[in-house]
């Protein structure tokens, strides 16, 4: 199975789960933020500790991908830049109602406004590709 | 019997242990299958590459040779299973309401429409910037015990809670029940 075929089928699970879960609904994200209704803290953090025992016995394991190659995992390394942006990040998450991944499967639910968030996004990803030309460490 | 089930899975809100069981799940199965650690937010990268192909701007053109891989199919994935999902549970194809805002805020469309666009550039803007979103730092990050990743996420819901509690005061008047 190609790779990009493999992304589409777990992006799709991905999206079923995110939306039956609730995660795309605007009120149970405003309801988290204010306080009123932790689900989604319970959720985040269900997967939190699902990922973590599930990536520990992957390390544990001989053949720890498919193809027998050793993880590669992604880090991110933290500057004062990167403070300032998550902190934008949140206030942008608190608006919308939304982040980058549950936008897409609002998108599929058929809400309008979606579109105005993803193309928000999007404006956004463009605004840090012009900052980063001037300032290369962002 | 049959009904009860199909409800459950279907129709109504699943529990946070089903569904965060079922997201987390997806970390070590995307390492075990591809290598790859989740996230989702650079792929908007993709997209800005696919409308500004000839883009100058070196982070567009050195990070996204070519915009048609895995992000760009995981995000169509993430829109299908919404899709799919709003199917099952018998809802309309196409909806203007966003929860209480729009039932709240009395806002013109035109007007939600900025307001969204707004929040979501910020979203796309303090998501680069920090070097991934929920997926990518929140879950995977502070899966694989990355302090950067807790430090972020600490942001995102400090960020979040400024801008709800916001929101809560001047526009939608009271709680989210």
């Amino acid at each position: 199975m190609s790779k990009n075929i493999g992304f589409l089928f777990f992006g799709t699970f991905f999206g079923f789960v995110l939306s039956r879960v609730g995660a795309s609904d605007f009120n149970l994200i405003y309801g988290m933020f204010i306080g009123e209704n932790l689900k989604l803290v319970g959720v985040i953090g269900t997967a939190i500790i699902v990922a973590y025992v599930g990536m520990q016995s992957l390390r544990k394991q001989a053949k720890q991908t498919r193809t027998g190659q050793s993880l590669e995992i992604s880090k991110k390394k933290l500057t004062s830049w990167s403070l300032s942006g998550a902190l934008i990040f949140g206030l942008g998450w608190g608006m919308a109602g939304a982040c980058p991944g549950t936008v897409l499967a609002q998108l599929g639910e058929g809400k309008i406004f979606a579109v105005f968030t993803l193309a928000g996004i999007t404006f956004g990803t463009y605004l840090y590709a012009l900052l980063k030309e001037k300032q290369p460490n962002l | 019997m049959i009904e009860t089930i199909s409800r459950g899975i279907f129709v109504e809100s699943w529990h946070f242990l089903v569904g965060g069981s079922l997201i987390g799940i997806l970390v070590p199965l995307l390492y075990y299958f591809y290598n790859t650690g989740l996230g989702v937010s650079t792929g908007y990268g993709n997209i800005v590459k696919i409308l500004l192909r000839t883009s100058q701007l070196r982070w567009i053109k050195e990070k996204f040779p070519n915009p048609w891989n895995w992000r760009l199919f995981f995000m169509i994935g993430i829109v299908f299973g919404g899709f799919l999902s709003a199917r099952v549970s018998g809802a309309s194809i196409v909806t203007m309401e966003m929860g209480i805002f729009t039932q709240r805020s009395g806002l013109p469309t035109i007007f939600s429409a900025v307001y969204f666009f707004i929040g979501g550039s910020m979203l796309g803007l303090g998501a680069r910037i920090a070097g991934g979103c929920t997926s990518g730092h929140s879950i995977h990050g502070i899966a694989n015990l990355h302090k950067s990743s807790i430090v972020v996420t600490i942001l995102f819901l400090l960020g979040g809670a400024i801008a709800a509690n916001v929101l809560r005061i001047f526009l939608l008047g009271g709680g989210a029940s």
